[in-house]
């Protein structure tokens, strides 16, 4: 704590007091600020650019579509742009503080008039952020989708860096980092499990989402808690200007949006909702067992969105969203609810700050149908409670200071399961609960030095504290449980800290060019109790603790970026490195379930990744695509696993290629397709067997020795859209989406099993999840 | 507990994902020797299989071990164990008045003739636990599981509450064992039930659709339930799930765990039964 403050401020007073001169001699400095929203709906743009032609730098808008630029008194030409929009120019002479309002009206589709390209579209080039990714919405909703429904975890499976885990499952490695290092955040609540029905689904409905941005690697200090990325989506504030109505209806899933405007201009509100009937699907099966089955899932996303007055900015944001399964002898349901409220306010009009209470929680149940001696429940929970201070001091145009403090308690029930009903024969076996509080601190500068350089530094501090009530079990070296120490509430009996420097470094040759370097080192101290290779809803996180250390990473990247054709062509190539202390896997046969030991069953180790990523992007106004290529590697070395020799990681696919592209070829017509490579997953294979009580088991090699066949698939979707008149507000398009056009039954597990003819035989049987999978969806707006 | 987990999320498997058959070449590994057998307290012939472990793709029953010595020992007593059968070879049975006694430890210990894998000595040890005892069971149907139903054999006894018992379940129709490879057998802890009476809990379940080992009314069914060790208990669930592979919840595949010394796969076990009868009505 100390150490922060003793530098902070004397930074802060350095950067921004002027030398000791006569008041006439100097320039007096004013400030330009204001917030920038769409015309058509009042929603706040984020990372809109704000360029000054004359000093050829700007500044871009934050989350909220906040802006503040303090420059010396004179005439400027300001442009406020930004992707999709027209570009607007304001001509100012500045002699005094200016608040500039701005609503930015979306291009038309059939642009007649020059659009004027702003510089600032080469942002990939100028920005010192590396290693990020913003995914447009317009874009994913033309990616082909799997069951009509597209989401963003899909999305950025395809962007370099990003493999998926395993086929439909929406479990993601980034860097070669594992599916739990990924921080998922919806309006800044961590969303812990961001599947539905397994994974084939995310709990992202694209129709509530405004903006999602993907950081790979120089995640910056406000984030903390995970390794290997930050995907932070961010839901729409609600049309404050008019009612608007959007929704699909497909064969798997149906969705509908609500969201307008309570107190024109002041209030708004949008509510989200989604449910499937695959159920009906069961209905259908040969299967007889399955007909009665239930299987769906729900999601409803609700938000209230209230500007107070200039500087206050009130919101109100929630999810709630459900998987239900249930058959003659079994029921099971999951799912998160999160919820936030936050306060922007504007202090001054260079300080923003942004005030967030955050509930998330994620819960399980298992059981048997109710109402016998045999009737059984299982139930767990995870629940979060947090406190964030977020501050943005606009200093000058060339020194944006970011700094704040953070911190969450988490309350872990890992499983508590018995038999319901008086005569039950079963007792009630509970793993016990667990709390823990994590703390941030942060604070981070980005400063302009010339015309080439901008330096990003900062440090985030971040400390872990277990807390009771809670129960310790204490191990010898063959991982036995000795005895257990228990502590009363309230206690902190464990703590560990980090400091994380993130640093960054742009030059820019020109407008079209740059290298960046980026360096950071992030901790976590919350991890997932997955064995599988695709993540179940049974999972279970599991904090640090006295037995557990934190996973540590330090990640390095270099990278340079180069535009071409007015900024239609974007091009990058990147390389990382990244090594992990602490990383844990777990021991041969663990019990990961309902185990209050679980603690005994990990082992930890080291990790390291290393890559490369290609990506080529093109935006013109009727094709746009990219193509990415990722070669990489990821390795573990764990000291009771294999031996003690490194092996790879589950997801570590040396190539991994994904080329996206769409193309509208008449006003009403579009298509889209995404081809898909991937080097096949690390797997352990037998390389001899033994007969033991008439079965033959598979004697097996050292671990992930061998690889399944290669990974490929072609995706296509067109879409007819109902005709383009600005009049009309019903708007209506179809789209035919296929999976996997050319029906490759790519491998998604091999069994070895014996033949049933003559238990002798052995052979080897790949299961595939999907062949060829259409679907239509048909969707409407207005 | 965990058997309801893994039928939940198989069914909802089956009704997504395709199999096919794929041919696959794999590399060869070193000749370990493999030991299948076990004893228990009742009185009766109980044989040791011994066999070598082979490619994976052997496709032929297991090469058996001949001319080993194998004796059995409780720590004071010792005794033999012959090939007996001219024509099975690398089973090794005792004499037919043997029997274990609860509460002792048993080890068996090989001699070979010929060295596997840089030796000639291997044993493994098992402590007999004692089991409770089996009052009753009943045969119960549940004709809407499955697809023609499906026979639990329903438990009636009392769990002692002061340690920590762990259970394998054999059953006999006619007095045929129809439990008759390892992976007919259930296995259960007593994590749920420690210090209950057990009212009716099933511990079988029997596909009413396969005939060859499915129950009738008029058959007598015994259930034989056995004390095991923990370390058996792992032994069985790890060769049950061997070999099988399912992304939502297998973990990645490992060697199944057994206590033979000096590299030796497979389990010597010793365990005590409790056994009851019922007519299916």
């Amino acid at each position: 704590m100390k150490f922060f403050f003793l530098t902070f401020f004397p930074l802060l007073y350095l950067l921004s007091s002027s030398p000791v001169m006569a008041d006439e001699d100097l320039p007096k400095k004013w400030t330009i600020s204001g917030t920038i929203r769409d015309a058509s709906n009042g929603e706040d743009l984020t990372g809109a650019t704000v360029f000054v032609t004359e000093l050829k730098s700007g500044t871009v808008s934050d989350f909220y579509g906040n802006y503040s630029m303090t420059l010396p008194e004179g005439h400027y030409t300001i442009q406020y742009s930004f992707v999709g929009f027209r570009t607007i120019q304001k001509k100012v002479f500045l002699d005094n503080n200016t608040v500039i309002h701005i609503e930015l009206s979306p291009a038309a589709e059939t642009l007649n008039e020059v659009e004027v390209m702003s510089d600032q579209a080469n942002k990939n080039v100028a920005r010192p952020e590396m290693s990020t990714f913003k995914m447009d919405i317009k874009t994913i909703k033309s990616i082909p989708s799997l069951m009509g429904e597209v989401d963003i975890i899909k999305a950025i499976q395809l962007l370099p860096g990003v493999q998926s885990v395993s086929e439909g499952g929406s479990g993601f490695s980034v860097r070669g980092g594992a599916p739990d290092q990924n921080l998922i955040l919806l309006d800044e609540s961590t969303v812990y499990n961001a599947s539905h029905l397994m994974g084939f689904f995310s709990v992202f409905n694209n129709d509530a989402i405004k903006d999602v941005k993907l950081y790979k690697g120089d995640i910056p200090p406000i984030y903390g808690g995970r390794l290997s990325s930050v995907l932070d989506v961010r839901m729409k504030e609600g049309n404050s200007k008019r009612f608007e109505v959007t929704g699909g209806i497909g064969i798997i899933a149906s969705r509908l949006t609500v969201e307008g405007p309570i107190w024109k201009d002041r209030i708004s509100f949008i509510v989200s909702g989604r449910r499937t009937y695959a159920d009906l699907f069961l209905a259908l099966s040969s299967e007889e067992a399955l007909r009665d089955n239930k299987l769906y899932f729900y999601d409803l996303n609700a938000k209230v969105n209230y500007r107070i007055d200039e500087n206050n900015h009130l919101f109100v944001s929630g999810y709630f969203g459900r998987d239900v399964f249930k058959n003659d002898f079994a029921k099971m349901s999951w799912g998160n609810s999160t919820g936030t409220i936050r306060w922007n306010h504007l202090f001054s009009k260079k300080l923003f700050a942004n005030f967030t209470f955050v509930y998330s929680d994620y819960r399980y149940m298992l059981g048997t149908p109710e109402g016998t001696t045999t009737s059984f429940e299982w139930n767990s929970n995870l629940r979060d409670l947090g406190l964030k201070g977020d501050f943005s001091y606009y200093i000058n145009t060339n020194n944006t200071l970011r700094f704040g403090i953070s911190g969450t308690y988490h309350m872990i029930s890992p499983g508590v399961a018995g038999g319901t009903g008086s005569e039950s024969s079963y007792t009630e076996v509970k793993v016990p609960d667990n709390y823990s509080l994590e703390t941030g601190i942060y604070a981070g500068n980005e400063q302009k030095v010339g015309e080439h350089w901008t330096f990003k530094y900062g440090l985030r501090f971040s400390l872990f504290q277990n807390i009771g009530p809670g129960t310790v079990y204490n191990f010898d070296s063959l991982y036995n449980p000795i005895d257990s120490t228990v502590y009363p509430s309230g206690q902190f009996y464990n703590t560990y800290y980090g400091i994380e420097p993130r640093i960054g470094i742009l030059y820019t040759f020109n407008e079209k060019s740059s290298v960046k370097v980026s360096y950071s080192r992030t901790n976590q101290y919350l991890q997932l109790a997955q064995n599988s290779t695709a993540g179940t809803p049974l999972d279970i996180w599991f904090p640090a603790s006295p037995n557990v250390k934190p996973q540590v990473a330090d990640q390095g990247a270099v990278g340079y970026f180069r535009n071409f054709r007015r900024n239609t062509i974007e091009t990058s190539v990147e390389v990382y490195y990244k090594h992990m202390n602490h990383v844990i896997d777990f021991k041969d046969f663990a019990q990961l379930l309902l185990n209050d030991k679980l603690e005994g069953e990990i082992r930890e180790g080291k990790g390291w990744s290393y890559g490369a990523e290609f990506l080529v992007r093109l935006s013109e106004k009727k094709f746009g695509g990219w193509v990415s290529y990722t070669l990489s590697k990821s390795m573990r070395q764990i000291p009771e696993i294999n031996n003690g020799d490194p092996y790879p990681a589950p997801y570590d696919k040396p190539n991994n290629i994904a080329i996206v592209a769409n193309y509208q070829f008449l006003p009403r017509w579009s298509v889209s397709a995404n081809w898909v490579y991937a080097t096949g997953n690390p797997v352990t294979f037998p390389t001899g067997r033994a007969e033991i009580g008439g079965k033959v088991i598979p004697i097996y090699s050292d671990r992930n020795a061998y690889r399944y066949q290669d990974y490929h698939r072609l995706d296509l979707s067109v879409t007819f859209s109902s005709k383009v008149n600005e009049k009309k507000r019903f708007k209506w398009d179809i789209n035919l989406s296929i999976y996997n056009v050319y029906d490759r039954h790519n491998t998604w597990s091999i069994n070895f099993v014996q033949d049933e003819e003559d238990p002798n035989v052995t052979y080897a049987e790949k299961i595939y999840l999907f062949g060829i999978v259409p679907s239509v969806t048909f969707n409407f707006h207005f | 507990m965990k058997r309801l987990i893994y039928s939940t999320l198989l069914i909802f498997l089956m009704a997504s994902s395709c199999t096919e058959r794929i041919d696959l070449t794999l590399d060869e590994t070193y000749t370990r020797l493999v030991v299948d057998g076990g004893i228990s307290n009742d009185t009766a012939s109980y044989q040791v299989s011994l066999t070598k472990t082979a490619d994976y793709f052997y496709n032929e029953p297991a090469p058996r071990v001949v001319d080993a010595t194998v004796r059995l020992s409780d720590g004071i007593n010792s005794y033999a164990l012959h090939e007996t059968d001219p024509s099975v070879s690398g089973i090794y049975e005792t004499d037919s008045t043997f029997s274990g006694i609860i509460g002792e430890t048993y080890t068996l210990d090989i001699d070979l003739s010929e060295p596997i894998d840089g030796e000639t000595n291997y044993s493994a040890s098992c402590r007999m636990m004692k089991v409770a005892r089996l009052d009753s069971i009943q045969l119960v149907l549940q004709p809407d599981w499955g697809t023609d139903g499906v026979w639990e054999i329903r438990v009636f006894a009392q769990e002692p509450g002061d340690e920590v018992n762990y259970y394998m379940f054999h059953y006999f129709r006619n007095d045929t064992l129809m439990t008759d490879s390892i992976w007919k057998v259930a296995v259960s802890d007593d994590k749920y039930i420690n210090g209950n009476y057990i009212n009716g809990l099933a511990a079988v379940y029997i596909n009413n659709a396969n005939f060859w080992e499915t129950v009738h009314p008029g058959d007598k069914v015994t259930l034989r339930m056995s004390g095991i060790t923990r370390e058996y208990y792992d032994f069985i669930n790890q060769v049950k799930i061997s070999g099988i592979n399912i992304p939502f919840f297998t973990g990645p595949p490992a060697n199944v765990q057994g206590n033979v010394n000096n590299g030796g796969i497979g389990f010597f076990a010793a365990y005590s039964n409790s056994w009851a009868s019922a007519i299916v009505k």
